[in-house]
């Protein structure tokens, strides 16, 4: 029975992959996107490495959530227009497997290469060395959560304006935003952030079967 | 209940006499704890819009309890009438909730001497505020009004977990805030005679929400049913 579970994943996870990277603009458009947010700020605020390095936690955190947020609606709106969706539910092997598919490749074409700008926003932001471990930790942790929640808006909003699934998904990552920062802050003045990073992992334990049974759910909605 | 054209009719016994119940409660309460209580030794006459203030987030924050329960209940069981309640208790709370931020803010400037802090407490309420808009916005998009309340459902259940983090944000972080109020397990840390009005007031601020919450559904209903017979036949009755 897991065996078919799995094999089903490993088609969706291949398919999908396979069509991100035929089209370069899919993983690089998020990378871009947050290096020019992150950019933005020292040209607002001014140069100064003080200023700068207290404020990375803050700004790495606001331009990884915008990126995520960037495609979302791309989750499952090719697949709604074009009829794959409607075959996938019509195949009768678990949706909820399905949904999970989906928000691993969002992550994997939005918060894995967000994790690797984030490798240079942290130097040209003078953020120490110190801190780039806890960083990374909690992006990893928060990006992922920022999958589940935009897959969620995604199904929600589907087929309407893409806008619309931001604004929906907004202000529930506030949580994220705040515990994210607060990890890479207490780093800065070398507290510990590891409690920080546990609620972000129950936040990611509890949301990887809600999120996704409410996305399913969602999903359902357009068929009716 | 079950049926909308009984629900109609029996509302329409029930809103004069829970109106009238209301505005009793309602004027008590708020004359007892504007007028009659004793004055706070620190802050003198400010302190009294907690009398306004404490009900209302009590009554934001339950409102969203409440719709995430009908959420709920809409998805599980797909019982339309309590998609219909959570379209119609969407704006009380989020009222409620505008007025708790409003008071808050008016108590603040006289005596935190700002309009407002980034407090936790303060914080997870304007988030709270936020999910509230999205709710209404996600709902108004939608132009199938029952896959609209569906909509609005899942997303309330995964939006009351700011519920408890506003509830433990004064105990969980160091706020400028001041601790619950009402506590279940302990004895009030107020005297009595400024106590006994608030809960006055918080009985008579769930009564309007009550009052509230069956004139919006009775909107609700008319809205959705509007094709119908019995619709028409109300509609010629109450236009004579």
């Amino acid at each position: 029975m897991f065996g078919s579970i799995f094999s089903w994943l490993n088609i969706i996870l291949k398919r999908d992959l396979l069509i991100a990277f035929r089209k370069s603009s899919t993983y690089i458009t998020p990378l871009v996107f947050f290096l020019i947010v992150v950019t933005f700020f020292p040209l607002a605020l001014g140069p100064q490495e003080s200023l700068l390095s207290s404020l990375a936690p803050g700004v790495i955190w606001i331009a990884a959530l915008l990126a995520s947020l960037l495609a979302v609606e791309t989750i499952f709106s090719d697949d709604f227009r074009d009829g794959t969706l409607d075959e996938f539910f019509i195949s009768l092997e678990p949706s909820f497997i399905l949904v999970f598919a989906k928000v691993l490749i969002h992550w994997l074409i939005t918060g894995l290469p967000i994790l690797f700008a984030s490798l240079i926003a942290a130097i040209v932001l003078y953020l120490p060395f110190e801190s780039f471990i806890p960083m990374l930790l909690s992006l990893i942790l928060g990006t992922s959560f920022m999958s589940l929640l935009g897959a969620l808006g995604a199904a929600l909003s589907l087929g309407r304006s893409a806008i619309l699934s931001a604004i929906i998904v907004l202000p529930f990552s506030i949580p994220t935003l705040l515990m994210g920062t607060s990890v890479i802050s207490s780093s800065l003045t070398n507290q510990d952030f590891s409690g920080f990073l546990m609620i972000m992992g129950a936040m990611l334990a509890i949301g990887i079967p809600l999120l996704c049974l409410l996305t399913v759910e969602a999903l359902l909605l357009n068929y009716e | 209940m079950g049926s909308p054209p009984l629900f109609y009719n029996w509302s329409s016994k029930i809103i004069p006499w829970l109106g009238l119940l209301t505005l009793l409660v309602l004027l008590i309460g708020l004359y007892w704890g504007l007028f009659l209580a004793p004055m706070d030794y620190k802050q003198g006459d400010v302190y009294r819009i907690i009398y306004i203030h404490v009900p209302s987030a009590i009554l934001g924050e339950s409102i969203f309890i409440f719709m995430a329960i009908c959420g709920f209940i809409n998805v599980i069981w797909r019982a339309k009438i309590s998609g219909m309640l959570l379209k119609a208790a969407a704006p009380i709370g989020m009222s409620f909730t505008l007025l708790v931020l409003v008071t808050g803010s008016v108590w603040g400037k006289p005596t935190w001497g700002t309009w407002w802090v980034w407090d936790a407490r303060l914080t997870s309420t304007l988030i709270l505020f936020f999910i509230y808009a999205a709710l209404i916005g996600l709902h108004s998009t939608i132009e199938d009004k029952t896959k609209a309340d569906r909509a609005v459902s899942i997303l309330s259940i995964v939006g009351v977990a700011i519920i408890p983090v506003i509830k433990k944000s004064v105990d969980w972080w160091q706020t400028l805030h001041q601790p619950s109020t009402f506590t279940i397990t302990s004895s009030p840390s107020m005297s009595p005679d400024m106590y006994i009005p608030l809960l006055v007031c918080l009985i008579g601020f769930y009564l309007f929400f009550a009052y509230m919450l069956t004139l919006n559904l009775r909107n609700v209903v008319i809205e959705r049913e509007s094709s119908k017979n019995w619709v028409k036949h109300v509609m010629d009755q109450e236009s004579k």
